[in-house]
């Protein structure tokens, strides 16, 4: 675990992006952390970046609930931006929502590694992080 | 036989033929003098009236009759009483027989007058239609059956030739006998101009008969007319054509139900339907709502309490003390919001006012008056219908969101600009908030436009409840709101009203 990961928070609730930090930094991983507070902001930055694998991201840790462009509508763009990313990045679903409505519509993308209900727990994150490696 | 015996003197071979004529007919003949007794007749005659061969002879003719048969006999043969019988034809009825064991026969009696070498006779044709008379009388009562099915049915009947002339209607048809008769053997278009009513009737019904005449098949449809009551019936109606064993049309048959009650039903259960769908979509909505928009504060007020109590610094600790209060506001303003409109909702004894949209108008520019000033708007009211009748709690909320959604989003390039007009029209009032503000793509969020907590613009303020609330009050009152929009050109929100009347 030597090598910095780079995770994106995509929410707009301020309160819960403080926390998660939090929780991130007492896990012991090195980690760069960039926010985005909606949608439209990430998929911009996607759109100038995908080629540069340095500027990509290692895990998405993507709200539903968002004001401008919503996580469904942030999925729906990056489903395609992905597939021509120039590293894989592990995109993982943060919602406050238990309505099951919500996580069966997730099924429909596969882009989705797993539905998180917040909050995120310390030990889901290090999971998250050692599945990183594992897979490297 | 003193007859055949002055034809044989006659003429020989003639007489002979005649004889067996006589002899073999298939009708019995009797043969009379003038007053009417029997002289001769012939064996069909014995077997008929079941006599001996010679019993009845010199008996008068009256006898082979009943007694009610007598009485009509008795006035037949008046009128050749005194006559000469020279320029007399025959007569023909029907009458009733007495065979020789009294029992009744029917009967055909044909009655000729004759005079013979100078001598008057009547010679009477019988026939025994008693047979005959049953299958009649069968047929009638068959046929009284079935025009009683058909005149009873519920249903109205008509049956065409094929040349679309009127065979038969039935009572569901037309009620009134006069033109029930009126109408058979004739074709729509004399129908109606018997009746002073519209040739566009006959035309559609002549279209409809070609149709089915051409195709060989069957149409259906549905018509739906004001009765004499001004209620509209409506009818399935059906045509199909009947044709003969060699292919061609002999008949079309015209019937049709009235399905009035069955078509109430289906608006009904379609109004349920769209009622129930629109609801459910609300349901999920607000589980939608309920399960992020209040679990979100919730999970974030759990973690900070966690992190306080393992906080180790009191810097720490008072950090996310910090934190907590803006969540805790933010949970109560979520949680009042949605008992708001759950509120509005079941909120059905709400009452309708009399409100001055001039006076609403003003009343909530006054409430904005600081961001007016502020943003040196100007507003431009065009309220060509003056009144509406709605809760006033809900037209102050209305014109409160949409005014102040328009100072909220607009154009930092142009000083704001807002018309608001109100239209008539049937019972419906339209109201419509025009600015030229940001503007919205409405491409990509047509369907999230009135949704709770969406926002389409980076503002500090936008929470994205006002719409959605201005939606609900709406929609409670029956009412319709939806949007026009160009991203940096401005919106345009309308207002349907519902009873207006």
């Amino acid at each position: 675990m030597s090598m910095e990961k780079h995770i994106f928070l995509v929410d707009d609730d301020e309160t819960f992006v403080f926390l998660t930090k939090e929780v991130i930094s007492f896990a012991n991983i090195k980690t760069k952390i960039t926010e985005f507070s909606d949608g439209q902001l990430a998929i911009n930055y996607f759109k100038e970046n995908y080629d540069k694998p340095e500027k990509l991201p290692d895990v998405i840790l993507l709200d539903l609930h968002m004001h401008i462009m919503d996580g469904w509508d942030f999925l729906h763009e990056y489903a395609t931006l992905e597939k021509v990313f120039s590293k894989k990045v592990k995109l993982y679903v943060v919602s406050s929502s238990i309505s099951p409505h919500d996580i069966e519509r997730s099924k429909n993308y596969k882009v989705i590694e797993d539905f998180i209900i917040k909050p995120l727990e310390q030990l889901k994150f290090e999971e998250i992080i050692e599945g990183l490696t594992q897979n490297a | 036989m003193e007859l055949s015996k002055s034809t044989v003197e006659y003429s020989a071979p003639q007489a002979e033929e005649m004889e067996s004529i006589f002899q073999n007919s298939i009708y019995a003949v009797v043969v009379t003098d003038e007053m009417g007794k029997i002289l001769l007749w012939n064996p069909k005659a014995v077997k008929v009236f079941n006599y001996g061969p010679k019993e009845v002879v010199g008996k008068l003719f009256f006898t082979l009759l009943t007694n009610e048969a007598r009485l009509e006999y008795y006035s037949l043969m008046k009128e050749y009483e005194g006559s000469d019988f020279a320029d007399l034809s025959g007569n023909y009825v029907e009458s009733i027989g007495l065979k020789k064991d009294q029992t009744e026969i029917n009967i055909s009696l044909g009655i000729s007058p004759t005079v013979f070498k100078g001598n008057k006779y009547f010679i009477y044709y019988i026939n025994d239609i008693t047979n005959r008379k049953q299958i009649a009388t069968a047929l009638d009562k068959q046929k009284e059956f079935y025009e009683n099915i058909l005149n009873k049915l519920p249903t109205d009947i008509a049956v065409f030739d094929a040349n679309h002339k009127y065979l038969f209607v039935n009572p569901g048809a037309i009620s009134v006998e006069e033109y029930r008769k009126f109408i058979v053997g004739k074709d729509d278009y004399e129908y109606a101009a018997y009746r002073n009513r519209p040739v566009s009737t006959a035309d559609e019904r002549r279209e409809q008969f070609l149709q089915v005449k051409n195709t060989g098949k069957e149409i259906r449809w549905e018509d739906s007319l004001p009765d004499p009551n001004g209620n509209i019936i409506t009818h399935l109606r059906r045509m199909f054509p009947v044709h003969d064993e060699n292919g061609d049309l002999s008949m079309v048959i015209g019937f049709g139900i009235d399905i009035t009650e069955r078509k109430l039903m289906e608006v009904k259960q379609a109004g349920l339907v769209e009622q129930l769908s629109a609801q459910n979509v609300q349901l999920i909505d607000f589980c939608n709502i309920v399960s992020h928009n209040l679990r979100a504060p919730l999970v974030n007020i759990s973690m900070l309490v966690e992190l306080i109590e393992k906080s180790t610094t009191h810097e720490k600790q008072a950090q996310y003390i910090s934190k907590l209060k803006p969540v805790i506001e933010n949970l109560h303003t979520t949680f009042n919001e949605l008992v708001e409109s759950i509120q509005i909702k079941h909120d059905l004894e709400i009452k309708s006012e009399k409100i001055n949209f001039k006076h609403c108008f003003e009343r909530t520019l006054e409430g904005l008056a600081s961001e007016v000033i502020k943003s040196e708007a100007t507003f431009i009211p065009d309220f060509e219908t003056e009144f509406i009748n709605f809760p006033p709690k809900y037209l102050f909320s209305i014109f409160h969101n949409l005014l102040s959604n328009a100072l909220k989003y607009q154009s930092p390039s142009r000083k704001l600009n807002v018309k608001i007009s109100t239209k008539k029209y049937a019972d419906k009032i339209l109201l419509s908030v025009e600015d030229n503000g940001l503007g919205v793509d409405l491409e990509k969020h047509r369907s999230s436009f009135f949704k709770i907590g969406k926002v389409f613009h980076r503002h500090a303020n936008a929470k994205g409840f006002g719409l959605y609330m201005t939606k609900t009050q709406v929609e409670a009152m029956n009412g319709k709101i939806w949007v026009e929009s160009t991203p940096d050109v401005g919106s345009t929100f309308f207002i349907e009203f519902a009873n207006q009347q």
